[in-house]
């Protein structure tokens, strides 16, 4: 029976595929804006403006403290109601873009509070502008802090891409969910599911093992 | 040169700066000295903008600093400032580190800024440290390599902040001697410092404060060996006795 699964399982590969696929591109995609986003925000809440600082960290607070299924209800289920009405894969981009610029911008707050005032001081005092302050002094020296917990949370993020199938994304897991349904070998479907999540996800955590290690030094 | 009118600062309630009024000539040296706390730091730290005021005027080679519309970029470009912790940068050589405000600020190509940079190390005597990195250099280098810093943008006017007060004793000694060397080179400077050997050799006036106010200025020999008011000899006899 067992062999008889596996050969359907066989079968039906190509469709895990498809899955894997939707997921590295929910993770990449989102991976890369709340990047960007994290960074913009991370330095803006370093900043002087104390209502940016403060709108950042309600904003911040909200996203910690709420599951992140929920926030993924809120954009798929709750918006349509203000008259925002999204698909389930860029609703899916939403709510990942929300929860982990989130989690980067605070990584990145940390890293530049980890930065002594007399490193700006020093920039300022040689006629440097802010943003050169920033690109040339304070964020090459806070990238040491902040590189390793950034990948780490990467890894996080594509784990975190599996919440998504809620809405009805045809990414990894859901692919799970609807395969279990004709193939009721549970452990089997979902070891393979587990396992390609681990295939993209691994060689993160090797990175941020590295990191960790180089940054220490 | 550098002009202070009824200039006031407040740190919340504490009045750091207590009505100072201060004019500096060209190639004027002023040393400042006082108790901790008595604003000489917060003195010299408004001349290039690193603090605001509340009232009054800091006026530096005909721009007001504390004016709005004032360019600091340019301003700061022509001042040159030495911190008690040297705050070199830590991720670049020595020679990064001197290069970065004239390709940055003035827009030198890097092979000229690179040329001045160079010659600024060997004037602090440190031409053959330019490929270090600042952990690598001993507190004394690293405040020679912050002065270097500053010379690179040929400033008109160099600020220091307690220069040596970080420095190991037998350390103090070479960064002196660059600060000596620039005052032959006729630099305008104002040193916050209770270095009284280098007041007394280079110094043109002696500035003592206490409590935010100007208490008292003079010739270095005049202020040190007879000093008008009471505090001003209660605080020499005390960097005197240690």
């Amino acid at each position: 029976m067992m062999a008889f699964y596996f050969s359907r399982l066989v079968e039906i590969f190509p469709f895990f595929l498809k899955g894997l696929w939707m997921t590295t591109q929910i993770a990449f995609i989102s991976l890369f804006t709340c990047t960007i986003l994290g960074f913009v925000l991370g330095i803006l809440r370093s900043g002087k403006n104390r209502i940016i600082k403060w709108l950042i960290g309600v904003y911040v607070s909200f996203v910690r403290g709420t599951p992140f299924v929920v926030q993924v209800f809120i954009v798929f289920f709750i918006l349509p109601e203000w008259g925002i009405q999204l698909k389930a894969f860029p609703a899916a981009l939403l709510a990942m873009g929300i929860m982990g610029s989130a989690f980067i911008c605070e990584i990145v707050s940390g890293g530049i509070s980890a930065i002594s005032k007399g490193q700006w001081e020093a920039g300022t005092a040689s006629g440097l502008t802010l943003i050169q302050q920033l690109r040339l002094v304070i964020i090459p020296q806070a990238m040491k802090v902040i590189l390793p917990p950034l990948v780490g949370q990467y890894v996080l993020l594509i784990k975190d891409t599996s919440v998504v199938s809620v809405i009805g994304v045809m990414e990894l897991t859901r692919v799970g969910w609807v395969t279990v349904m004709r193939i009721p070998e549970g452990l089997m479907v979902f070891s393979l599911v587990g396992a390609l999540y681990f295939v993209i996800s691994y060689p993160l955590i090797l990175l941020s093992n590295y990191l960790e290690r180089r940054m220490a030094i | 040169m550098i002009e202070f009118k009824h200039v006031n600062k407040w740190f919340g309630k504490l009045h750091v700066l207590n009505d100072v009024n201060l004019d500096i000539d060209p190639g004027e040296v002023l040393v400042i000295c006082g108790p901790s706390g008595s604003g000489k730091s917060t003195l010299i730290r408004c001349i290039n903008r690193l603090e605001n005021i509340q009232e009054g005027e800091i006026i530096v080679d005909g721009v007001p600093v504390h004016d709005k519309k004032t360019n600091l970029t340019k301003l700061r470009a022509d001042i040159g400032f030495v911190f008690q912790q040297f705050h070199l940068y830590p991720h670049m050589t020595v020679l990064q580190n001197v290069m970065l405000a004239p390709v940055n600020v003035k827009k030198m190509s890097s092979a000229a800024a690179e040329k001045i940079s160079k010659e600024k190390l060997t004037q602090v005597g440190l031409t053959d440290k330019a490929g270090a990195y600042p952990a690598q250099l001993s507190g004394g280098q690293q405040q020679r390599v912050a002065i270097a810093r500053g010379l690179a943008m040929s400033p008109k006017i160099m600020l220091f902040d307690e220069p040596t007060s970080a420095l190991d004793p037998e350390m103090i000694g070479e960064v002196l001697d660059v600060m000596v060397n620039l005052v032959s080179e006729g630099m305008t400077m104002c040193v916050v410092t209770h270095e009284m050997g280098f007041a007394k050799k280079v110094a043109d006036r002696v500035l003592f404060m206490d409590f935010g106010k100007i208490i008292e200025t003079g010739r270095p020999d005049e202020f040190f060996d007879n000093p008008q008011t009471l505090r001003a000899a209660d605080f020499i006899s005390k960097i005197l006795t240690h």
